[in-house]
């Protein structure tokens, strides 16, 4: 039940707030609603998870599942901010399933590290197979996946453009700028991090 | 196993040997086993000498007979605790190996890159990292809710609340950097039970459950903390259980975790 009434209250949100205020006009609660569930992950996924470790006649509390995710919110920093050091002292720029690993294994989680090391090679391994797949089919797929358009028409002005440039033509005028969709998060609110973010990705892809 | 449990018997008897002392030594070290062990020996030891500081004093006969129920007690918590852990990554392990499609997350890539972003220092995240995280984090919660879920049957309930997270974060060293999520009063509800249920332990086998929860019950060890203020308490608890010193800075401590952790893994790997 409060999972349920917890769902509907995100897709309401959403909705609401998006067509009162385009991007330009974003109002305070707005901001800080995007702002509150950005710095989560989804409460039903977190619950979802809880769930499997119990007995089937075990209950979680809400305030439990909003505990643990902020953990887990903590948690994505603890590690990122360890793996983003060690980058650093290596003069390298981007952040890899290499070092999310070894943060991991410096931070104490040990158990993690043998589960984590085959998840990444089957990873690489599928990944390498879906490379001879058209970047066409592969970035459609992932735009739906992640529900980036959505994002991109309701949020972004100048990137809805761009998305919907995305959505009229099925066949990319630049191969790169549909990684650029893929990569961005769409949601970021300060327009100077974005062009940042543009930037070294412009940077990422041509290395 | 078996390698596991005549180490931890052997830990057990030295600290019962050793009182108190054990016990200081054995904080500084901070593992999770030899300091639920210095707890079960620590106490009795502690609270015998000083009549005072317990509103009832132990016989002698009373004070064996509680010893060896907790000890038995705590012999079976930690046999139980283990065997559902290592059930829990054998599974992973085989769910891992039958993982085919990378695309079906169980948590979205978007977000655990957002929550990466917010760190200023992240420059450039390349496309695995969050596929890693995703998996990492589904281990992570997992992990939790199930140390915490231990702590929901060891109190009776069917319910995982708060306070079982913060039951199982203050029990376990690689979760010291989340101390800060969990509120003090959830922490002082955990020590003010463990006060309450301290008195009717010799009374009433029923209580060891309560009596075992927290590692922050060796606050009652050493006299300055008893003295001091309540708060003043818990930041020498979770100092001395976490570290030898107050981290100073954010860098240092990382570097201490992987010292911490190796003895327990060692056990582990031996069992």
């Amino acid at each position: 039940m409060e999972d349920e009434s917890h769902n509907n209250t995100l897709p309401n949100g959403f909705n609401t707030g998006s067509p009162e205020s385009p991007f330009l006009k974003t109002s305070t609660t707005t901001t800080q609603h995007n702002k509150e569930q950005d710095r989560f992950l989804p409460i039903a996924n977190v619950g979802r998870i809880m769930k499997k470790v119990i007995p089937p006649n075990g209950k979680i509390s809400k305030d439990a599942k909003e505990t643990v995710q902020e953990c887990v919110s903590e948690f994505i920093s603890f590690v990122t901010g360890e793996a983003s050091d060690k980058c650093q002292r290596e003069k390298r720029k981007t952040i890899n399933g290499d070092d999310v690993i070894w943060a991991i294994t410096t931070l104490g989680f040990e158990d993690y590290v043998e589960p984590l090391k085959t998840y990444l090679q089957k990873y690489k391994e599928i990944e390498g197979e879906k490379l001879s797949i058209p970047k066409q089919m592969r970035s459609e797929q992932r735009l739906q996946q992640h529900h980036n358009n959505y994002h991109d028409q309701n949020n972004q002005p100048f990137n809805g453009a761009y998305a919907s440039s995305n959505l009229i033509s099925q066949p990319p005028y630049v191969p790169t700028d549909q990684k650029f969709s893929l990569t961005f998060s769409p949601n970021s609110i300060q327009s100077q991090l974005r062009q940042q973010d543009q930037i070294d990705s412009v940077g990422h892809w041509y290395e | 196993m078996d390698k596991s449990e005549q180490t931890q018997q052997q830990q057990q008897q030295q600290q019962h040997v050793m009182g108190v002392a054990a016990g200081a030594s054995q904080m500084a070290y901070s593992s999770h086993y030899p300091t639920a062990s210095m707890v079960a020996s620590g106490t009795p030891a502690v609270t015998a000498p000083s009549p005072t500081q317990a509103p009832a004093a132990f016989s002698s006969s009373a004070h064996q007979l509680a010893y060896q129920q907790a000890q038995h007690f705590h012999h079976q918590q930690q046999q139980h605790q283990q065997q559902q852990l290592q059930m829990f990554w054998s599974n992973q392990m085989q769910e891992i190996e039958q993982t085919i499609d990378f695309k079906n997350h169980s948590l979205p890539l978007a977000r655990i890159k957002k929550i990466m972003k917010a760190d200023e220092d992240v420059r450039m995240i390349s496309a695995e990292a969050p596929v890693i995280f995703a998996k990492a984090c589904e281990m992570f919660i997992l992990e939790l809710t199930l140390r915490s879920w231990i702590h929901t049957e060891e109190n009776k309930r069917r319910t995982l609340q708060k306070n079982d997270i913060a039951a199982a974060i203050s029990r376990n060293d690689v979760f010291d950097f989340l101390v800060d999520i969990i509120p003090r009063d959830e922490l002082k509800e955990e020590g003010l039970g463990i006060t309450k249920a301290t008195i009717p332990l010799v009374g009433s086998p029923a209580d060891m459950p309560y009596y075992y929860v927290p590692p922050q019950h060796p606050v009652v060890g050493p006299p300055g903390m008893i003295m001091g203020k309540p708060i003043g308490a818990e930041q020498a608890t979770l100092y001395s259980t976490q570290q030898p010193r107050p981290p100073v800075a954010f860098m240092p401590w990382p570097h201490t975790q992987p010292l911490q952790q190796q003895p327990p893994q060692h056990q582990q790997t031996d069992s």
